[in-house]
């Protein structure tokens, strides 16, 4: 530690180049998985509010809820207890005279229901009537309040907007929640459909029918459009980035090992341990990586804050350690490369240079 | 008992037609207190005795002996540690690591080796004896030729060496700065009780020695 500390300082240029370049490379990394997870958590935000763990589904909707319909001949078995909650997807468009008109998925759900009962608002209240609804607290930075009588699919009916909900996404669009039966009229869906799918809290709910399936909550996420399509992009990309950063790590110390081979030779030829020269360049690199991640944690910090809400950016812990872990192991392994060529040094190389 | 001592000792480098017999049946002693010059042209062998009395590499055949133990198959751990504790080196080009200070090269020693260093007071003395008792916060790109050998010379003797070896040690020198060096190392082997090699094909360092062998072939004679 002691030499790679006194190396760095007095080469403040050159390895100021190379933290700047592990910097950008770990920027990059805690943007696109902060990316990643956001719009990942906008798809999935609602599922997971509900603590779903089964969807049941219409056996022909390819998985996809607003492609799903079940009728009441479907569900006559159905056991719908206190875990279990119909809900009835659309997308919509939401209009106001005065407002932004928002893309967003109408859900419908039951009052007497769980996903009803335990919805978390951040104002207002719950929506009594049928010509009430409650929405996605992301409406209110588009200038929707609390009064405000939305238009639905350019509807003539209005409906009141009674509170705004928090972690009400899904497919990344706001959620607006009404009544099933506000679902059944927009969708124009016959008299005896009930719901496009069944809600389970229960990892042990269980319902199949000629017409209806149960699926497994990651079975259901890994089918949302686009969803798996998009983060194994991100997943690529930062894939990428961890390898680019490795090759970087190694192929500058590598360069740096190799010229400073004669100091090397000369210290091993003074007696001085090769564990202590293979300690110098591991912890250089290691020294490198988390001051370059540093400086990528600290702006990334400042751009996620600096950033508008619409922008899908989840900034979270998770992603900070594992980026910077990450990154680190990187380090080590692309410190590993040059150790070989200090180990093979041949001390009596230092006489007669 | 001599401090050093090489007995019948041989040096081949390669195999077959291209082998080449560097040193030929060396035997050789210095005691501390004493001021040894190995002499020769280029080519001699002086560079490879050099490096197996430095234990830097095994000799072929024959024993190299540090007070009375033969090092000569000593691992490359062993021979390291052997380095570091009881032999010091003073290279060519002085070969002082360019990103510590002169103070920081004793700090290095210190983390590696972290007894029978000097002490603050005879690193102390040291320096002062060496005239660099100002420059110890200066890098060796901010030392002149002179000033960068003595610090060289501080830096092998902070260990406490039994035996300093000295490579070309006036290679790039001016007359006055060798009469300085030669008197410098004839009081560290005759004051510090050190046993001093010098390896060199400068005659201007013939008249600080206690002994001179001289090199040639690969064989070596004693002149004094």
């Amino acid at each position: 530690m002691f030499l790679a500390i006194k190396e760095i300082k007095h080469e403040k240029l050159r390895y100021g180049l190379i933290i700047l370049m592990i910097f950008l490379i770990s920027y990059l990394i805690f943007m696109l998985s902060s990316l990643a997870v956001g719009l990942a958590s906008e798809n999935t935000q609602a599922i997971y509010s509900w603590d779903t763990q089964k969807v049941v589904l219409n056996k022909n909707s390819n998985v996809i809820m607003t492609q799903s319909v079940l009728t009441k001949k479907d569900l006559k078995n159905a056991k719908i207890g206190k875990s279990e909650a119909y809900v009835g997807q659309l997308g919509m468009v939401v209009k106001h005279k005065n407002r932004d008109t928002v893309s967003a998925q109408f859900l419908g759900i039951k009052k007497d229901q769980f996903i009803y009962k335990e919805q978390k608002l951040a104002s207002g209240r719950k929506a009594k009537n049928s010509d009430e609804v409650t929405v996605d607290s992301s409406f209110k930075n588009k200038g929707y309040k609390l009064g405000d009588k939305i238009k639905l699919n350019g509807s003539s009916q209005k409906y009141k907007i009674v509170g705004f909900v928090n972690n009400a996404k899904i497919n990344i669009a706001p959620i607006v929640y009404g009544s099933l039966s506000t679902w059944k009229k927009m969708r124009m869906a016959a008299p005896n459909v009930v719901t496009s799918a069944i809600i389970s809290k229960n990892g042990d709910y269980k319902f199949n029918h000629r017409n209806a399936k149960t699926y497994p909550i990651n079975k259901f996420i890994s089918k949302l459009p686009g969803y798996t399509a998009q983060n194994m992009t991100f997943e690529l990309m930062i894939g990428f980035l961890f390898v680019i950063s490795l090759i970087i790590i190694a192929v500058f110390l590598y360069i740096l090992t190799m010229q400073k081979m004669h100091n090397f030779t000369v210290m091993c030829a003074q007696g001085i341990p090769s564990k202590t020269l293979v300690g110098a360049t591991v912890s250089q690199s290691i020294i490198l990586v988390a001051i370059g991640v540093i400086i990528g944690l600290i702006l990334m910090w400042i751009t996620s804050a600096a950033l508008p809400a619409t922008v899908p950016m989840s900034f979270t812990p998770t992603i900070m350690i594992s980026g910077t872990v990450g990154m680190l192991v990187m380090g080590v392994i692309g410190s590993l490369i040059p150790i070989r060529s200090i180990l093979k040094v041949d001390p009596a190389k230092a006489i007669g240079e | 008992m001599a401090v050093i001592e090489l007995k019948n000792v041989k040096k081949v480098y390669g195999k077959g037609n291209a082998q080449v017999e560097a040193l030929k049946n060396i035997n050789f002693k210095a005691d501390k207190g004493e001021v040894v010059l190995i002499m020769g042209p280029s080519g001699a062998g002086k560079s490879t005795f050099l490096t197996i009395a430095g234990s830097l590499q095994k000799p072929t055949s024959g024993e190299v002996l540090i007070n009375g133990e033969d090092i000569s198959n000593f691992s490359a751990k062993k021979r390291n540690e052997l380095r570091l504790n009881r032999i010091g080196f003073v290279l060519q080009a002085y070969n002082l690591v360019p990103f510590l200070t002169v103070e920081e090269q004793f700090t290095l020693v210190d983390k590696v080796k972290k007894q029978n260093n000097l002490s603050r007071d005879e690193l102390n003395d040291l320096l002062k004896q060496l005239g660099i008792t100002d420059l110890v916060k200066k890098y060796p790109s901010e030392l002149s030729g002179g000033q960068q050998q003595r610090a060289a010379i501080a830096r092998a003797l902070y260990a406490n060496p039994e035996i300093l070896l000295a490579d070309e040690p006036t290679a790039s020198l001016d007359t006055k700065n060798v009469e300085e060096v030669g008197q410098l190392f004839k009081d560290l082997a005759k004051k510090r009780d050190k046993a001093v090699m010098l390896v060199t094909h400068d005659p201007r360092l013939e008249k600080y020695a206690d002994h001179i062998y001289e090199m040639m072939d690969g064989q070596m004679t004693q002149k004094k």
